[in-house]
């Protein structure tokens, strides 16, 4: 709906990875498996944990969706939620090809791939896994 | 430079590496010409599976209705909260009511009782010459004004009344406000704006600090009274600080502090104000017909000149017996107040006869200025009487006719204190009949001053009042506070 959104998206990854690798002077490897993690860490929280609006006075009628689940108006497969469901495997490619597919990174970039295009298959809506997050 | 060497490395890494993959000799075991790593299977079937997700069509969940059973579990599960919040148990609600005039004797639940709960200092409640004036204004104008001040609710009694307040302070003119705590809490938001530095007193009351909070400005509180703080918090903000000359900046006190008795040292704030170059707002509800020679207020309590204080204000319904409030200063500031000031524009103005009430207090003030040497005399006799109170002590300034009486030993925490204290407020009504009251504070209030027993001295109560206070107190402090010395 707002221009540009996705495109700010990439480039806020783009110049993460080139934060990371001038503050830690690592390996662009292990620099791209810290943004995939961090990445994987802010989106999980932001979108499939936290649930709710800010705004008072719709009278608590999102209080058990996460932000996922409200994006579009519960409304599958759009284009936002297909680029969105897209990032993370993207990343998790350059990632895993930029560190050589050695073992530390690769297992925990698998992870953070697999949790987050489950977590936005639509098949996953409204679902709870073991009740975890269920409250209010 | 610095930065940019690693970034240059770093995409020096990649270029090699990704020419290095391309070059790099096949090894792996070969199906059809590509070679198989087990990274590529993963990768192969995370891409299938996107770019199957990819292109479904989008379409919205079906909406399954609730069935009766869950209809039907969800309203045995609902536990309505109630509308209010029930009352905890050490809450009192059950104040004493007064069943006669609130003069220096005064009848509660059918005993007569002494009150010091009064703020009645000038002994005017139940002035023939006030009931006379009040009755005449009623006879010609009726009850109410009916309209705000600006809508045909003037009436020549209030244009009267202003000015007799304005002559009696030696101000150019005043404004009149309806109700007695709306007058400082217009008059602040109606000068101090969003982004404006005020820099309060601690011990402020409630409503000074509604108006503190409805101006929207940025507050900062010194320690209560004490003008080391105050002169450290104006140099903090303005030293240094180019930014803080442009904005307007305002110093808030009141002169006799309701919330401890203390009396504000004018002549210091003045001084503290033209160095820093502040304006200064004075509320003087409890001052006002009081401090002074003649009974005109905090300035000439310090002999300042009243030109130097830029904005006073205060409630009638102290010392001058009536209600509604005014506000004085230079032509600019009441003038300013005509169209800004929330309470004067919005509100109904002050009932005619309270006005002319208001006169006739001022015009008995002038010509009667000995009342406040009596009502000194007073309070001088009530402090000398309690100064042995056990448990308790005097904290208030020996001019104020509020004598505020606080615990020696505080038990720690504010509840129990307020315990303690209203259970002494009781005893002492019940068992010798004084009234007197605990300084309780609403839940609004953010003033952090200790809670005690305020004691109103007025020029009505005779030695024998004052003694019987003192002898109740004595012995139901005593009693009372016999675990807290």
């Amino acid at each position: 709906m707002y221009p540009g959104v996705w495109t700010t998206y990439i480039l806020i990854l783009f110049f993460s990875w080139i934060l990371v690798l001038s503050v830690f002077g690592c390996a662009p490897g292990t620099a791209w498996t810290l943004v995939n993690l961090g990445h994987f860490a802010i989106t999980y929280h932001f979108f499939h944990w936290k649930k709710g609006t800010p705004f008072a006075d719709d009278q608590g009628m999102y209080n058990t969706l996460t932000w996922w689940e409200q994006m579009d108006n519960g409304k599958q497969l759009t284009r936002n939620r297909k680029f969105l469901t897209a990032v993370p495997v993207v990343l998790y490619l350059i990632a895993s090809h930029t560190t050589d597919y050695q073992h530390p990174m690769l297992f925990l970039n698998t992870i953070a791939v697999t949790v987050l295009v489950v977590a936005k298959l639509p098949n996953m809506h409204k679902v709870r896994i073991f009740g975890i997050n269920a409250g209010s | 430079m610095d930065m940019a060497l690693p970034i240059v490395n770093a995409t020096a890494t990649v270029l090699a590496r990704v020419s290095a993959a391309f070059n790099a000799p096949l090894a792996r075991a070969v199906v059809f010409g590509v070679h198989i790593d087990g990274h590529l299977v993963v990768e192969g079937l995370l891409i299938a599976v996107i770019v199957f997700q990819l292109t479904r069509k989008s379409y919205k969940p079906p909406k399954k209705p609730l069935t009766e059973k869950e209809i039907d579990e969800l309203c045995d599960d609902w536990k309505p909260e109630p509308l209010c919040p029930p009352i905890k148990e050490g809450a009192r609600i059950d104040t004493p009511m007064l069943e006669s005039a609130a003069g220096p004797h005064t009848i509660v639940d059918g005993k007569e009782v002494v009150n010091f709960a009064s703020a009645n200092y000038l002994g005017l409640i139940g002035n023939e010459k006030i009931i006379d004036s009040c009755v005449g204004s009623l006879e010609k104008y009726g009850v109410g004004s009916c309209g705000p001040r600006g809508f045909y609710g003037t009436i020549d009694v209030h244009l009267d009344c202003e000015a007799k307040i304005a002559k009696f302070l030696g101000t150019p003119d005043s404004i009149l406000y309806s109700y007695g705590i709306s007058t400082i809490f217009s008059v602040i938001p109606a000068f101090c704006k969003k982004g404006d530095i005020i820099v309060a007193d601690e011990g402020v009351h409630w409503a000074v600090q509604n108006g503190l909070h409805l101006s929207r400005s940025t507050v900062v509180y010194f320690k209560h009274n004490d003008m080391a703080s105050l002169a450290s918090t104006l140099e903090k903000l303005t030293r240094g600080n180019k930014r803080a000359e442009k904005i307007r900046r305002y110093i808030v006190v009141e002169s006799i502090y309701q919330n401890s008795g203390q009396i504000a040292p004018l002549d210091e704030i003045v001084r503290l104000k033209e160095k820093y170059r502040f304006r200064v707002i004075l509320e003087e509800s409890h001052s006002f017909g009081v401090l002074g020679k003649s009974g005109r207020g905090l300035a000439e309590h310090y002999g300042v000149p009243i030109e130097k204080i830029d904005i006073i204000t205060a409630g009638m319904g102290n010392a001058l017996a009536t209600d509604g409030g005014f506000c004085t200063g230079s032509v600019r500031v009441v003038d300013h107040q005509r169209l800004s000031s929330s309470g004067y524009v919005f509100s109904a103005s002050l009932p005619p006869y309270l006005a002319s009430a208001a006169v006739s207090a001022v015009n008995y003030l002038e010509e009667n200025p000995s009342v406040l040497s009596n009502l000194r005399s007073n309070i001088a006799l009530l402090h000398k009487e309690l100064s042995d109170t056990p448990g308790l002590e005097i904290s208030s300034h020996v001019l104020s006719p509020i004598v505020f009486l606080k615990l020696k030993k505080s038990t720690g925490s504010p509840t129990t204190d307020l315990d303690l204290l209203e259970t002494i407020a009781e005893r002492v009504l019940k068992e010798d009949s004084v009234f007197i009251v605990t300084s309780k504070k609403s839940n609004l209030d953010r003033c952090k001053l200790p809670i005690g027993i305020r004691l109103f001295v007025s020029v009505g109560h005779t030695e024998s009042d004052i003694s019987a206070l003192s002898k109740s107190l004595k012995g139901v402090s005593a009693s009372v506070l016999s675990d807290y010395f």
